[in-house]
C-alpha cells in the first residue's frame, strides 16, 4: 500500500496557520491599545468644563424593577429613579422636607388642599415643558393606570388644579399635611407626558427631569447615564457621566472596587473590615431600611396570635445582628430608627428573646409537638433565613426555606400576596405616615394581608389622626408615634429584625458623598482623578 | 489447571494509582452511610460568637458563616451529595447498557430509532436540560440528577454498543450460533462478560462527571434545602465570604477535586486493563460521515480477527 | 465492515460519476440522520415545558382574573387545548420563523430576550474555543514531540488536575488572580465590542479562560495521544528518512491524521463548554442565557425556559455539523489512498 504524499491544492496547512497567526495578532495588537484608555463605558468620558462637572461614577447597586415609578414595585428603586426622575418636593438628610421642583407651597387654613409654586423653565430632557399641566398628567396617570403601585397612596388627591404653568393646587380628600413629603418620593417624580402615548416603554426608556439622563439600559446588568444639564439643581451635580451597576454576589462587589470596576459599592456590615483593610473608605449612613419578616395573620397557622407572638420571642435580635451585619445596626421592634422622630420608646423592649416563654406560647395555641412552617427568602439572602430557621428550630418549630427568585419576589409578596412568611425590609418612605400606610392599611403594598384582611379600625384612625397634625407643629411627634405604637400593637404583620444603615464603600477619589436618611442623593459629589 | 492468584497479573488492582484510588472512594463511600453519626458535632447548630474561626482542636476544619463546625458539615454532606451522583450514574447504566446491547440484535431500524434518540439527547447540554426539568417537576436535587443520569445513558449506549459490536462479530461466537446457542445465551455467556471491562470504564467516567454536575447544581442553589448541607453548597456559602475567611473554599473544592480525581483515576486503571481498544477513536455527537480514518479500520480489523 | 454508520464509506477515490451519486448518498444518509435528532431534540425540549403542570392561563391573567371562564377562554386562544403533537407543531414551526413566544411574566418576547443574551454567550463561547485550541493544541502537540519529558508528565499532570476542577472554581481562582490581586481585569459585567473592543475582550477573557481551561485539558490529552501513535508510523518516519524537514512533517502529515480524534472531542465538548457558560455568568455577574434560563426556570417562566433550551440545541447541533464536516474533509484528503 502506497501513500501518497502530494496533497490536493486547496487545503494548504502551512499558509493558514500563517494567516491565522497574523490575524490573532493584529487582534491582540489593537485589543492591547485600546485597554490603554480606562475601562469606563462611556466612551471619553466628557468633562463638561463650563460648569466643572467631570469625571464618571460607577454606582454598585440594584436596579429597578421597573424605570417607571407608576409601576415600580419596590421601594428601593427610588434611589435607582431619582437618578433620572426630578421629584416635587426632596427631603434634606435629616428628612425634612425642602424645595424641588416646586420652590414653595402653602397650605389652606383648612388643610384640605395645598398650592405648590413650581420653578420656571423647566424642561424634561425631551423637551417638553415640566409644567403644572404635565404635573396633573402625571398625578392622574399615576391615580388612574390599571397596574399603577401608587394609586392608594396617591388616593387622597381628589383634584389637581392648574392655576397657571408655575401653580398648581392639590384638592385633598382629607385633612393631610404630609402631601408635600408624599411629593419627595417616588409619587412626587415627574415623568415627561410625551412618553405617556407608549406607557409599555417607560419601564425601560424612561425620560424624566432629573440629574442623569439614561442612555442606555440592559436588564440585570448595568445602566449608563450621563449629565443632564437642564435639571433645576444641575449647578450641584459635578460627575458627567455615570453607571449603575447590579453585581448579585456578595464577593463579586468586592472585587469590582478593587479592580476600578465600580467606585462607589453598596455593601454589608461584614465586609466592611474587608473595604477599609482593602484601603476603600466606608460610610456608614443612618437610614430608614429596617429588616422584617412579612406575616400573613389571615393564613393558617399565623392566624393564631400566640404562635406570632411566640415567634417574636423566638427570635435572637442580637444574634442576627452579629452574624448578619458584624454589629452595624441595632435591634427594631418597630418601623423607624432611633433618632428619627417617628421612634417611639415605648416599644423599645418589645420582645426581648425568650425562647422559653415562645415554647409555652406555643403549647398554648396548641403547637406542643412542633410547628412546621415555610419561610420565603429571596435567593441572595439565604444567610438570614437559615439563622432564623435555626432560631425557630429551638422552640420546636420546623421551617422549611423556600426561596424565591429576586425578579419575582415584589410579584408574588406585595402584588399577588400569596407567600405568608417571608424575609423582607422596608426601603422607607418619604413620609412617615405614608410608611405606616404601606406597611398597615389594608391597600398598602407591603400590607401581606391585603383584601383578605381588614386594617383594625384603632390603626385607620390613629394614621388619619396624624395626618391631620401639620409637621412643624409641636403634637406633631406624640401623633405620629401613637400612629406606629397602635400600628405595631394592633397589626403584627411585620416582626421587625434590625435597622440596616446604608453603608457605602468607596474610592477615595469620591468625595462628598451626601448622608441622606431615606434616598441617596448625588449633590456635591465629586470624583477627582 | 493451575491455581489462579487472587489478585490476576494483569487485573487493574495491581496499579497504585488504582489502589490509592479505591482507599479515596471506600472511604467518601462509608462516610456516605455513617457521615452523619460519625460527625464530631451537629453540623446544624449556630454559634453567633464562632464565625469563621480557622481550624482548632475543637472545630478540625474551622467554622462557616454561621458558626457550624465545617468538618460535620463537609461529613454529613457527603451522603447527598455522592447518593445522588451514583444514582444519576445508575439511571444512565440502567437506560443505556441494555440497549447497546440490544440494538445490536434487535434489527436495523430499531438502531437507527434508538441512536438517534441518543444523539438528540447529546445535544442538550446537561445544565440546561437540568434546570429545564427542575422547571418542569420541581426544584428538587433528585429531579436534576435524574435529568443528569438521562444524558449520561447515551455514552453508556455508544460504548456498550460499540463494544458488543466487535464482539457479536467474533468469530467463535458466529461459532456458537451455529451450533444452536439462543441470541440470549451467546449475550449473557459471551457478550457481557467482554462488555463489562467497558462499562465500568465509562461507569467511573460518567460518576466523575455526576460529581461534578452535583456539586455544581448544589453550587447554583438547585435542589439546596438549607440547613442541609452539600459539597457544592459548602463552596457556595464559601465564595460568598471569600474576604472573611479566603483559605474556606479550598476545603470542600479539595474535597470534590479529591474524589473526581480519584473516580479519573479508577477509570484510567480500568483502561489500561481492558487495552486501547475500550476507547476507539471518540465518536462525534452527529455522525453524517464517516470519520473512521484508514488506520482506524485497520485497526478494528485487525482486533476482530485476533479475538 | 464499518457498520455503525449508514451513509457510504469513503474508500478509494471514484470516478466521476459514482463520485456524484455517492455524494448524493452521503447528503441523504446525513439527512436522514440530522432530521430525526432536530425533531427528536426540539421535541424533548417542547414536552419539558407541556410536562410542568403549570397553568400559564392563570399565571398571565393574575390570581385575581383567574377565574375558570376566563382560564378556559385564554387556553384556547393560546393554543393549549391542542393535542400535545399539534401544540408541538404549532411551537416548532413559529419558532423557526423567529418566533418563540412571550414569557408569562414581563410580557417580553422570548426571542428579544435571547438576543439580546446571545451576543454575551457566543463571546465566550467563540473565544473560548479559540484558547482551548490554542492552549490544548500546543500543549498536547509540545507534549507529543517531547514525550517522556519534564514537560510531557507536567502537561499530563496538569490536565488530570484541571479536569477535576469544577469551571465555577476555576474562575473564582481567575478573579481572585487577576481582578483582585493584580487589578488587572474586571471582576464582574460585560460591555458589547459595540462599545469598544477594548473593554468587550477585558470583560469576556477571564470567563472565557475559565470555560476553555477543561476543553483544552481534554485536548491536550486526546491529541498527545494521537500525536503520539501518529508519529510512531511507518509513513512519518518514512517521510523524514526521505529527508522532509521535521516541522513540515509534523504539521502537514502528523498533525493532520491525528487532529482528528482531538476535533471530535472538541465538538462533544461544545455541549460541556455551554455547561460553564452558566457557571461563569454566575460568577462573573454576565448577563447570558444561563442566567435567563435559572431566572425562568425559578419562576416556571415555560416559553423562556423552552426557548432557551431550543437555541442552545440548535447551537450544538450546528457545531457539531461543523466539526464532521472538517473531519470529512480531513479524512479525505489525509486518506489519499490506493487500497
Amino acid at each position: 500500500m502506497t501513500f501518497r504524499v502530494r496533497l490536493p491544492g486547496r487545503f494548504r496547512p502551512r499558509t493558514a496557520y500563517r494567516v491565522a497567526a497574523a490575524a490573532a495578532a493584529i487582534v491582540t495588537i489593537s485589543a492591547l491599545a485600546a485597554c490603554g484608555s480606562n475601562g469606563s463605558t462611556a466612551a471619553g468620558a466628557a468633562a463638561d468644563s463650563a460648569t466643572g462637572a467631570s469625571g464618571t461614577l460607577n454606582w454598585e447597586w440594584q436596579l429597578p424593577t421597573s424605570w417607571d415609578p407608576v409601576t415600580s414595585s419596590a421601594g428601593w428603586d427610588m434611589h435607582a429613579l431619582g437618578l433620572v426622575y426630578a421629584s416635587i418636593t426632596t427631603l434634606d438628610p435629616k428628612g425634612t422636607v425642602e424645595a424641588g421642583l416646586a420652590s414653595s407651597w402653602k397650605y389652606a387654613s383648612n388643610g384640605k388642599s395645598v398650592t405648590f409654586q413650581l420653578r420656571p423653565g423647566l424642561a424634561f430632557t425631551d423637551g417638553t415643558a415640566l409644567n403644572a399641566e404635565a404635573v396633573k398628567e402625571n398625578v392622574v396617570r399615576g391615580q388612574t393606570q390599571a397596574n399603577s403601585t401608587e394609586a392608594s397612596e396617591l388616593s387622597v388627591i381628589s383634584k389637581v388644579v392648574v392655576n397657571s404653568a408655575t401653580s398648581f393646587t392639590l384638592d385633598l380628600t382629607q385633612v393631610d399635611y404630609q402631601v408635600p413629603d408624599l411629593l419627595a418620593g417616588k409619587d412626587g417624580m415627574m415623568v415627561s407626558p410625551a412618553s405617556f402615548k407608549h406607557v409599555g416603554g417607560i419601564p425601560t426608556a424612561p425620560v424624566g427631569a432629573g440629574p442623569f439622563k439614561l442612555t442606555s439600559y440592559v436588564p440585570d446588568s448595568h445602566a449608563d447615564l450621563v449629565r443632564n444639564p437642564g435639571y433645576w439643581d444641575a449647578s450641584q451635580i459635578h460627575i458627567a457621566n455615570f453607571t449603575v451597576q447590579d453585581i448579585t454576589e456578595p464577593e463579586q462587589i468586592l472585587a469590582a472596587l478593587q479592580s476600578g470596576q465600580v467606585n462607589v459599592a453598596y455593601i454589608a456590615g461584614n465586609q466592611v473590615a474587608a473595604a477599609e483593610a482593602a484601603g476603600f473608605k466606608v460610610d456608614v449612613i443612618p437610614s430608614e431600611v429596617v429588616n422584617e419578616l412579612d406575616i400573613q395573620t389571615t393564613s393558617a397557622p399565623f392566624n393564631n396570635p400566640d404562635v406570632v407572638e411566640a415567634i417574636n420571642y423566638a427570635i435572637n435580635r442580637q444574634a442576627i445582628l452579629t452574624v448578619q451585619a458584624s454589629g452595624y445596626g441595632s435591634i427594631a421592634y418597630q418601623p423607624f430608627p432611633k433618632g428619627f422622630v417617628g421612634y417611639s420608646s415605648k416599644l423599645a423592649n418589645l420582645y426581648p428573646y425568650n425562647p422559653t416563654l415562645a415554647k409555652q406560647l406555643l403549647a398554648k395555641a396548641g403547637y406542643k409537638n412542633g410547628l412546621k412552617i415555610t419561610l420565603t427568602a429571596p435567593s441572595t439572602d439565604s444567610a438570614l433565613a437559615e439563622q432564623i430557621q435555626g432560631q425557630l428550630a429551638q422552640v420546636g418549630i420546623t421551617a422549611t426555606i423556600g426561596n424565591i427568585s429576586t425578579d419575582t419576589e415584589t410579584q408574588y409578596l406585595y402584588l399577588d400576596k400569596t407567600i405568608p412568611f417571608a424575609v423582607d425590609g422596608t426601603a422607607g418612605r418619604m413620609s412617615p405616615v405614608e410608611m405606616l400606610d404601606v406597611l398597615y392599611s389594608q391597600q398598602g403594598l407591603m400590607d401581606v394581608d391585603g383584601k383578605a384582611g381588614t386594617t383594625p379600625a384603632a390603626v385607620s384612625s390613629a394614621l388619619a389622626n396624624a395626618l391631620t397634625v401639620p409637621l412643624d407643629s409641636p403634637d406633631y411627634p406624640t401623633a405620629l408615634q401613637n400612629a406606629v405604637v397602635t400600628s405595631v400593637k394592633n397589626d403584627p404583620i411585620h416582626i421587625w429584625l434590625d435597622t440596616n444603615p446604608r453603608i457605602l464603600a468607596y474610592s477615595p477619589t469620591v468625595t462628598g458623598i451626601p448622608q441622606d436618611l431615606v434616598q441617596q442623593r448625588w449633590e456635591g459629589v465629586r470624583v477627582g482623578s | 489447571m493451575s491455581r489462579r492468584p487472587l489478585i490476576g497479573q494483569r487485573s487493574w488492582l495491581r496499579l497504585p494509582s488504582a489502589k490509592i484510588a479505591l482507599v479515596i472512594l471506600a472511604v467518601v463511600i462509608f462516610l456516605s452511610i455513617f457521615g452523619s453519626a460519625l460527625a464530631p458535632q451537629n453540623p446544624l447548630t449556630i454559634n453567633a460568637n464562632a464565625l469563621f474561626q480557622g481550624p482548632s482542636a475543637h472545630h478540625l476544619l474551622g467554622t462557616d458563616y454561621l458558626g457550624r463546625d465545617v468538618l460535620s458539615r463537609l461529613m454529613a454532606g457527603t451522603r447527598l451529595s455522592v447518593l445522588t451522583a451514583f444514582e444519576a450514574v445508575g439511571i444512565g447504566l440502567v437506560l443505556g447498557a441494555p440497549l447497546g446491547v440490544a440494538t445490536v440484535f434487535l434489527g436495523k431500524w430499531f438502531d437507527f430509532a434508538v441512536n438517534r434518540v441518543s444523539d438528540a439527547l447529546m445535544t442538550l447540554p446537561y445544565i440546561f436540560f437540568a434546570v429545564a426539568v427542575t422547571a418542569a417537576l420541581g426544584n428538587g436535587l433528585v429531579q436534576a440528577m435524574s435529568a443528569v443520569g438521562i444524558l449520561l445513558a447515551p455514552g453508556f449506549f455508544r460504548v456498550t454498543r460499540a463494544a458488543t459490536l466487535e464482539f457479536a462479530r467474533a468469530q467463535y461466537v458466529e461459532a456458537a450460533e451455529l451450533f444452536g446457542a439462543s441470541k440470549l445465551h451467546v449475550i449473557r455467556v459471551h457478550v457481557v462478560r467482554k462488555v463489562l471491562p467497558t462499562i465500568a470504564v465509562t461507569t467511573a467516567m460518567s460518576a466523575a462527571g455526576a460529581l461534578l454536575a452535583v456539586s455544581f447544581f448544589t453550587f447554583l442553589g438547585i435542589g439546596v434545602t438549607p440547613p442541609a448541607p452539600t459539597w457544592g453548597g459548602v463552596l457556595s456559602s464559601d465564595l460568598d465570604y471569600l474576604s472573611q475567611a479566603s483559605w474556606a473554599p479550598f476545603i470542600p473544592g479539595a474535597l470534590i477535586a479529591v474524589t473526581v480525581g480519584a473516580l479519573n483515576a479508577l477509570a484510567d486503571a480500568f483502561r489500561d486493563r481492558v487495552g486501547p481498544g475500550a476507547m476507539p477513536v471518540p465518536d462525534p455527537v452527529i455522525k453524517t460521515h464517516s470519520t473512521l480514518t484508514q488506520s482506524d479500520r485497520e485497526a478494528t480489523d485487525a482486533r476482530q480477527t485476533a479475538a | 465492515m464499518a457498520v455503525i454508520e449508514l451513509t457510504g464509506v469513503a474508500g478509494a477515490i471514484a470516478p466521476r460519476r459514482r463520485r456524484g451519486r455517492s455524494v448524493a448518498a452521503k447528503l441523504g444518509g446525513g439527512l436522514a440522520v440530522l432530521v430525526p435528532i432536530v425533531v427528536l431534540s426540539s421535541f424533548i425540549t417542547y414536552c419539558l415545558g407541556a410536562l410542568s403542570n403549570s397553568n400559564p392561563a392563570a399565571t398571565i391573567l393574575g390570581q385575581d382574573a383567574a377565574t375558570p371562564a376566563a382560564v378556559a377562554k385564554l387556553d384556547r386562544a393560546l393554543g393549549l387545548d391542542k393535542p400535545l403533537v399539534v401544540q408541538y407543531w404549532d411551537w416548532l414551526t413559529q419558532a423557526v420563523q423567529g418566533h418563540l413566544g412571550v414569557s408569562y411574566f414581563t410580557q417580553i418576547p422570548v426571542s428579544q430576550s435571547i438576543g439580546q443574551r446571545l451576543p454575551v454567550d457566543l463571546s465566550i463561547a467563540l473565544l473560548a474555543v479559540v484558547l482551548a485550541v490554542l492552549i490544548g493544541g500546543t500543549a498536547g502537540t509540545v507534549a507529543a514531540v517531547n514525550r517522556g519529558s519534564w514537560f510531557d508528565r507536567g502537561v499530563t499532570i496538569a490536565c488530570s488536575v484541571v479536569s477535576t476542577l469544577p469551571a465555577f472554581v476555576v474562575g473564582i481562582i481567575l478573579v481572585v488572580l487577576f481582578a483582585v490581586s493584580a487589578h488587572l481585569l474586571p471582576a464582574s459585567g460585560y460591555t458589547a465590542p459595540s462599545a469598544g473592543v477594548g473593554p468587550w475582550l477585558e470583560h469576556i477573557i477571564l470567563p472565557s479562560l475559565a470555560l476553555a481551561l477543561q476543553v483544552a485539558a481534554d485536548i491536550a490529552r486526546q491529541l498527545r495521544t494521537s500525536l503520539v501513535s501518529v508519529l510512531d508510523q511507518n509513513y512519518i518516519v518514512g517521510a523524514r528518512v526521505r529527508g522532509l524537514p521535521y516541522r513540515r512533517v509534523l504539521v502537514r502529515h502528523a498533525l493532520r491524521n491525528a487532529c482528528g480524534p482531538a476535533l471530535t472531542i472538541l465538538g462533544n465538548d461544545f455541549p460541556i463548554m455551554l455547561a460553564g457558560a452558566v457557571a461563569a455568568e454566575v460568577v462573573f455577574s454576565l448577563p447570558g442565557l444561563g442566567q435567563l434560563l435559572l431566572a425562568a426556570a425559578e419562576e416556571r417562566d415555560i416559553p423562556v425556559v423552552q426557548g432557551v433550551l431550543l437555541v442552545v440545541a440548535t447551537f450544538v447541533i450546528v457545531v457539531n455539523l461543523v466539526v464532521n464536516t472538517l473531519l470529512a474533509a480531513l479524512n479525505r484528503s489525509a486518506d489519499g489512498v490506493s487500497a
